[in-house]
């Protein structure tokens, strides 16, 4: 009899695979309050006192979305920006956002879009004094996917810069 | 020995209904998934993409979007709002008793209302005869204390208007009233609500066109006329 329940309980696993998963009454839709955009890293960064530095800020779009890039291709479109605070001792000197991916509506093939999709990386230059500081700031996207659009949002960045 | 295979028989029967039980699930999946693939939707494509080429949803994006695609306020009364349309009149809800309503809210940055504006305008006038009333709201932005970055902002609302030729009320500052709304988190949001003034659909995110023509009927069929 032993050896029947073994099987039993595999062919239970499968048969299991194939119904949906039941939602809680307390489980709520992921889509609209998950994270569109979430910081990577770094989270913290070494560099030499007194010399320039890029930090390469990593973040991640969800799957099925896109954002603006940094520079919209129409004007009524929402860019990505980052805006951090520099304190005393460190200089945010510039921030360089990559190109965006061309894309279109299907709805509207004429009007390109400038996009970015899956992962970005923002370079921020910096010049640190000798210490340890905090830059802090957000990244402001405004994300869609293929049938939705969403109010523009923040992300927050924090990156602990070491200079030596 | 006989009572061991009676327990084996109806360990199998059992095992074979759950299989069947699990095949027709999926099966059923699959169709309904298909169903939705198949309605009128927005694609995103990249612009170099041959003809007839699509990025299709994901199955995440898919199931995301069916718990996601009506509003909790559905069968409750309309929560009532005055907002000003654009050339600074205050519209009210409540004026609209005893139509059938549509509200859409909508912005200039969102790509599928773009696709959703113009049928709303056809159904406009195509149900005008029967009260329907589509009234849009902007959620764009507005610097409600730089008077000047406020007058851009409104020209900027009405220039999109027009080139979109929107032949019903538009009203502004959506961010007003979006909390009672239900948070108006995602667009286009669009209610349908019938001449009682009762929400009997809505949708979140651009829904088929045939989906919008259903919650329109729907709205216009139930509730009295005042």
């Amino acid at each position: 009899m032993r050896l029947l329940m073994a099987p039993l309980a595999v062919v239970l696993a499968v048969a299991g695979l194939g119904a949906p998963a039941q939602k809680l009454p307390w489980q709520t839709s992921g889509s609209v309050h998950a994270p569109m955009v979430r910081f990577l890293y770094p989270q913290q960064v070494q560099v030499s006192a007194g010399k320039p530095y890029t930090v390469q800020m990593h973040f991640r779009i969800a799957s099925g979305l896109h954002i603006n890039s940094h520079t919209p291709l129409q004007k009524s479109l929402i860019g990505t920006t980052l805006n951090a605070s520099a304190p005393a001792g460190v200089k945010i000197t510039m921030v360089q956002f990559p190109a965006g991916a061309p894309y279109a509506l299907a709805a509207f093939p004429s009007e390109k879009l400038s996009v970015y999709t899956s992962e970005l990386v923002v370079g921020m230059h910096i010049v640190a004094q000798r210490g340890n500081h905090l830059i802090q700031g957000s990244l402001r996207y405004q994300a869609c996917d293929t049938n939705t659009c969403f109010p523009p949002r923040n992300v927050p960045v924090a990156v602990d810069v070491i200079a030596q | 020995m006989r009572r061991n295979l009676f327990v084996l028989s109806a360990m199998v029967i059992a095992l074979a209904l759950m299989i069947a039980a699990g095949v027709i699930n999926y099966a059923h999946r699959r169709l309904g998934d298909r169903a939705r693939m198949q309605g009128e939707q927005m694609q995103l494509v990249p612009a170099n993409a041959p003809p007839g080429a699509s990025t299709p949803p994901t199955a995440a994006d898919l199931a995301d979007a069916e718990d996601a695609s009506t509003t909790p306020l559905n069968g409750q009364q309309a929560p009532n709002f005055t907002l000003q349309d654009l050339k600074g009149q205050s519209i009210s809800l409540a004026g609209f008793k005893g139509h059938p309503v549509v509200v859409d809210f909508w912005a200039t940055w969102c790509g599928p209302c773009k696709l959703e504006i113009p049928w709303l305008e056809q159904l406009q006038n195509q149900y005008a005869g029967q009260g329907l009333q589509v009234i849009g709201i902007s959620a764009d932005d507005l610097d409600k204390g730089d008077p000047a970055k406020l007058f851009t902002e409104k020209r900027e609302i009405n220039d999109f208007a027009t080139r979109m030729h929107i032949n019903y009320p538009v009203l502004l500052d959506a961010d007003a009233i979006a909390d009672s709304w239900g948070g108006v988190d995602a667009l286009p949001t669009t209610f349908f609500i019938d001449r009682s003034g009762k929400i009997v659909a809505s949708t979140v995110g651009l829904a088929p066109r045939d989906e919008i023509v259903s919650d329109i009927q729907k709205a216009m069929s139930s509730g009295a006329k005042s």
